[in-house]
């Protein structure tokens, strides 16, 4: 079997995805708001699902996140870790619901669970797309989080493509120097254990290579005033300064607004209620 | 004239050890001063230097007595934050230090901190000093190293502060863009007046920017001396692992009573006005011819995508024959395609056209796995290599795991042989870097290639430990058949390789020998290559081919000298 150079479903696509998809470099739909009206976005689809048992109104809302998961340019990776979580726990409700001697009531109750949480991780993935670290943190520090919080969301960012390397330096150690498999076993079972194996002996080498290299970055912090800047408020003003409501913010939440009121009264018109079969 | 660091009575001993790293310091640099720190590994250059931004002793507590002025301000008393206004630091690992996402965030982080109504000035300036300013909008791990290092520099700089410490510039970056680092130290020393103290361990770089010397040794400083007196001393600076530069050597030797020169210029105006003249021209060994062929590229091409999505092209069309009994230097500046090249024979990668054959194998047809019978790998940083717990099991993790029969006398041997049998049981991560790097040839020595490719092994090392490595890769040749080595490291390629491939433009831009390169003056500019000091003075000096070594230049004037005597 020829090898050849691929350019999706491996370590450096992954890799590249995750930097795709944590600093939006796909642009898309919400890249253009001010990031505190977009987590506003994701606060409210993260809680009205919660708030109904019609599957009417969770129908329109899933239609509604997809779209915007559509419209937000979400990458393949994040996309297909979605979709399969969401084929594996629909064959995994049938199957439980068919054991268990359920009917269609039993079904259509775990259903409006599966939707309510599918709604909660689009409405996650097309928000979180489109924010990349400067803004997320940004936004975090207006809402007032604690300044630890918000620095540490935007160092984790800054964070995974060194770890990422890191860790694809130490796959790559262990392909050349472990042994490699003489057979791959029943159904090449051996393969994935092979794989696991590897994974997990990665991961201490990994973050000690990782560590070594914060004990500069929290000098730094030190001599770069991080510090003085969380006992200050004059540094969290200048930060801030940029973020402003516009016109396009306040249409983005009407639309929201207007979106939310008509799966309602979809729901209102056509209800289809898990609880009342 | 006003000094912005005194440093008196200083002394420091980090908590839990035995020996203070700092034992009486006294020192004076004056405003506007352009320092270099030298002194061997552990000789407390980089302690010294955390002393005038107080991290010593505010950060790293420890038992601190003396006392340091810097800027008028007594470190005891200020915080780091506000002493923060006066020092700018930049580390050797200086990637770590940008802690923002982009570039423009990054270098204002300083400002905005502090609360300064003028930050965006600050940082704009600062950048386009730097001639960083294009860069702005960038994320700071789309950069290449050189690009990181200005940032990080930039970040310090919108500071705008008194003195500007850097921490080994060249470790970690290739010899031009070290030179662009120099170059933009000297253009903020010069119009912002700002004082800069550079720790570092390359006398030809010191040669050329420093103004003043600062010689530190276990824990004391030696002496501070204006540059010409300080590098005159060779004897003391070689005694601390610091060699004089070339031509300072070479001319001690030919001219001893002449001023120390600073650049090939002087030295060779030095030597004409001695009256002295190379004599006839020794001719080239004559080269082995190329023993049987032991890796094959044939019309090889390959590229990476980028978060964009766009495929670069790295290397295009390459045919290169590797042959038995070659010692290959692989030159070329960052992102020529050497690890490109290093990972196809590898097979870690394999060419999205053409073919590359090691030993007669396609590597399209087997695994790396595989092919790590024929092929070794050592990585550039050695603590990446380590998977282990300790340094005997990484060396005999690819012999035992592959079941060679006499695994535990192959590492008994090659510990022997690297002289790590007093470390075997340490962790690898805990040894100095030239342990590591000794480490890594182990692992490569057990591993029994017929290819060994380096990349660039000797890298941050300091002179007495880098000459180690250069005469062990030389005691490799017996073992190995080919022995491939990517590096900036021009003295390396002068010194130990027997052909030169340099990179460039995606291509093989020459196939030649050391001698052949650096002969070439209108090739090494082409190709951003700065061959070493004593092959430009000998060119200079109308030598053809240039000499590589400070001895087979001297000896060139062997006849001259006699005659003249």
């Amino acid at each position: 079997m020829a090898r050849k150079q691929r350019d999706v479903l491996s370590v450096e696509w992954v890799k590249l995805e995750l930097l795709r998809t944590a600093y939006a470099t796909r642009g898309g739909l919400f890249t253009v708001f001010d990031p505190r009206v977009v987590i506003g976005w994701y606060l409210v689809f993260a809680v009205v699902p919660w708030l109904t048992h019609n599957i009417t109104v969770l129908a329109a809302l899933f239609a509604a996140t997809a779209v915007a998961v559509g419209l937000c340019r979400v990458g393949p990776l994040v996309l297909g870790l979605f979709a399969f979580g969401l084929v594996t726990e629909t064959v995994y409700l049938f199957a439980v619901a068919w054991f268990f001697d359920g009917d269609l009531h039993t079904v259509a109750a775990l259903v409006t669970l599966s939707l309510k949480l599918g709604i909660v991780a689009l409405a996650s993935m097309a928000a979180f797309v489109s924010l990349d670290p400067e803004k997320l943190s940004d936004a975090l520090v207006s809402m007032k989080a604690p300044p630890l919080l918000s620095f540490g969301v935007s160092y984790g960012y800054r964070m995974l493509p060194i770890i990422m390397d890191e860790f694809h330096t130490i796959v790559d150690g262990y392909r050349l120097r472990s042994a490699p498999m003489e057979r791959k076993g029943f159904l090449a079972w051996r393969v994935p254990v092979h794989i696991g194996l590897t994974l997990v002996r990665s991961f201490y080498p990994m973050m000690l290579n990782t560590a070594k290299r914060t004990r500069t970055t929290v000098e730094a912090l030190e001599t770069r005033g991080f510090t003085f800047a969380g006992e200050s408020a004059k540094g969290r003003d200048i930060r801030l300064a940029y973020l402003r409501m516009r016109p396009r913010d306040l249409a983005l939440l009407a639309v929201t607004a207007i979106l939310i009121a008509g799966a309602f009264a979809a729901g209102e018109l056509n209800p289809l209620f898990a609880r009342d079969f | 004239m006003d000094d912005v660091i005194a440093a008196a009575g200083l002394a420091f001993r980090y908590p839990g050890a035995a020996e203070p790293t700092l034992k009486g310091v006294d020192l004076r640099i004056a405003r506007g001063d352009f320092t270099a720190v030298i002194g061997g590994n552990g000789s407390g250059k980089t302690t010294l230097c955390k002393a005038f931004n107080g991290l010593i002793p505010h950060f790293w507590s420890g038992e601190f007595s003396g006392e340091v002025t810097v800027d008028g301000v007594d470190t005891l008393d200020a915080s780091v934050a506000a002493l923060s206004h006066r020092v700018g630091y930049v580390y050797q690992d200086f990637g770590n230090q940008l802690v923002r996402p982009s570039v423009r965030e990054d270098v204002a982080f300083g400002p905005v901190n502090f609360g300064l109504a003028d930050h965006r000035e600050r940082s704009e300036s600062a950048m386009r000093l730097l001639g960083i300013d294009h860069l702005a909008r960038k994320y700071v791990w789309e950069l290449s190293g050189g690009q990181q290092h200005l940032t990080a520099l930039a970040g310090v700089l919108a500071m705008d502060p008194a003195v500007i410490v850097v921490d080994e510039p060249v470790a970690e970056l290739d010899p031009a863009r070290a030179e662009e680092t120099y170059r933009m130290l000297k253009r903020v020393n010069k119009e912002r007046g700002t004082t800069i103290v550079v720790i570092e361990h390359h006398a030809e770089f010191i040669a050329r920017y420093a103004r003043s010397v600062v010689l530190m040794s276990a824990g004391t400083v030696r002496w501070h001396l204006p540059v010409r007196e300080a590098l005159g001393r060779g004897e003391e600076l070689a005694e601390h692992g610091i060699p004089a530069p070339q031509i300072i050597a070479a001319t001690a030797r030919l001219i001893p009573e002449t001023d120390v020169p600073l650049t090939v210029a002087e030295a060779a105006q030095g030597i004409r006005e001695a009256g002295l003249e190379p004599g006839a021209p020794v001719p080239e060994p004559v080269t082995q011819p190329p023993g049987p062929v032991i890796a094959r590229l044939s019309g090889v091409s390959h590229g990476y995508r980028d978060v964009h999505s766009e495929v670069s092209t790295v290397l295009d069309d390459v045919d290169l024959a590797l042959c038995e009994g070659e010692r290959i230097a692989l030159v070329g500046s960052n992102g020529a395609g050497k690890s490109t090249l290093l990972r196809l024979l590898t097979g870690l990668n394999v060419p999205r056209k053409g073919t590359v054959e090691v030993d007669g194998i396609d590597t399209r047809s087997v695994k790396p796995a595989r092919l790590a019978d024929r092929v070794c790998y050592l990585y550039q940083h050695p603590e990446q290599m380590f998977l282990n717990d300790s340094v005997r099991q990484e060396i005999a993790m690819f012999p035992t795991q592959r079941r060679r029969p006499d695994a535990e006398s192959i590492v008994e041997d090659v510990l022997d042989r690297l002289r790590l049998t007093e470390f075997a049981d340490r962790d690898g991560r805990t040894l100095s870097g030239g342990q590591q790097r000794r480490t890594t040839l182990g692992i490569g020595l057990a591993m029994a290639p017929a290819l060994l490719l380096l990349d660039e092994p000797t890298a941050s090392l300091d002179t007495a430990t880098r000459n180690d490595v250069i005469a062990m890769l030389a005691a490799l040749a017996e073992r190995i058949r080919c022995v491939v080595v990517a590096t900036h490291d021009m003295q390396l390629v002068a010194e130990w390789a027997t052909r030169v491939l340099v990179l460039g433009k995606a291509r093989v831009l020459a196939d030649t020998t050391p001698a052949g390169l650096f002969g070439d003056a209108e090739l090494c500019e082409r190709v951003n290559l700065v061959p070493p000091q004593i092959s430009v003075l000998g060119r200079e000096l109308g030598m053809h081919p240039p000499p590589l070594s400070v001895d087979a230049f001297t000896a060139a004037f062997a006849p001259a000298l006699a005659g003249g005597r």
